[in-house]
């Protein structure tokens, strides 16, 4: 079956619909900006700091930025919440050769990969103690 | 490339795309794109009588793996002012959702497509506020739709 691609537009609907419903059990989620935009480009994500971790029950707001070459090429991704975490620039944006899922994109990573793996990534032994800026802070 | 795509296209999709091609339907024209033959550009004119006359209307539809016993995917790509198709050019239409059978067509989904267009239906909206504005006042309504018209599908 290999050959059938969603096309760009097609699969951000589906991930829209998908967003709408709700995924899991909402410690990841995300939708879309601008709902008058018929490319869909702009999104805010949103991630529940995991347990046993210093992320934990915090809010995290990410935004991500679909061009037109997505899902070929990742999204942009970077962190409107102040966060400390050793994949993260100093202005939010996301360091690709440290976070093998943008670093490595295969098309059929979505938004959720994103920030269902920058979840899992808190928790790394590299992250998880990490100091952090005060809750509810922005980039 | 299209060649090798072509070999793994299930016949009746290629059928079906060759109709398209060979005898398009009045006002209607949908082609393959190069890179993925499952995925269409569409064209459908304003019907005469309707809001949309005068207007080309761009839409994209595509051919989900499990087509045709699930049906296309289609949206609008041009700004459209009816009641059943929402800001992101989705449209609500039964037969692409619960009443696709695999006896239909892609022309035949155009088809209807296009006859929505003829006639809007307000009492099963998808643009709540488009469909308020239709029941409430259906004169000013068509009127907004003739100018969306002018303003995004004409060239």
């Amino acid at each position: 079956m290999a050959g059938i691609q969603v096309p760009r537009n097609f699969r951000l609907l589906e991930e829209l619909e998908k967003g709408e419903k709700g995924i899991g059990d909402g410690t990841v989620s995300y939708g879309m900006d601008d709902s008058d935009d018929m490319l869909m480009r702009n999104w805010t994500g949103t991630i529940i700091g995991p347990a046993n971790s210093v992320h934990d029950g915090r809010i995290y707001t990410l935004k991500l930025f679909c061009d037109l070459s997505y899902p070929e090429r990742p999204p942009q991704v970077r962190f409107h919440s102040r966060i400390n975490m050793n994949c993260v620039l100093n202005d939010g944006r996301i360091d690709v050769g440290r976070f093998p899922t943008l670093g490595n994109w295969r098309r059929e990573y979505t938004m959720e990969t994103v920030l269902t793996e920058l979840r899992r990534e808190m928790v790394s032994p590299a992250n998880k103690k990490l100091p952090q800026p005060p809750e509810n802070t922005n980039f | 490339m299209a060649a090798a795509q072509a070999a793994q296209l299930p016949r009746r999709i290629i059928k079906e795309t060759q109709r398209l091609l060979s005898e398009p339907a009045p006002g209607i024209s949908a082609s393959p794109s190069e890179e993925n033959l499952r995925y269409f550009n569409v064209m459908i004119l304003g019907p005469s009588a309707s809001p949309y006359e005068g207007g080309a209307f761009k839409l994209e539809l595509f051919l989900p793996e499990d087509y045709p016993m699930a049906p296309p995917k289609v949206r609008f790509l041009t700004k459209i002012y009816h009641p059943n198709v929402d800001k992101l050019g989705r449209i609500c239409l039964d037969i692409l959702k619960d009443k696709w059978s695999p006896a239909l067509q892609i022309r035949t989904v155009l088809l209807s497509i296009q006859a929505l267009m003829s006639a809007p239906n307000p009492d099963d909206p998808l643009a709540e506020n488009v469909a308020k504005h239709w029941k409430d006042n259906e004169q000013e309504a068509i009127a907004t739709a003739k100018e969306w018209t002018r303003l995004y599908a004409t060239m």
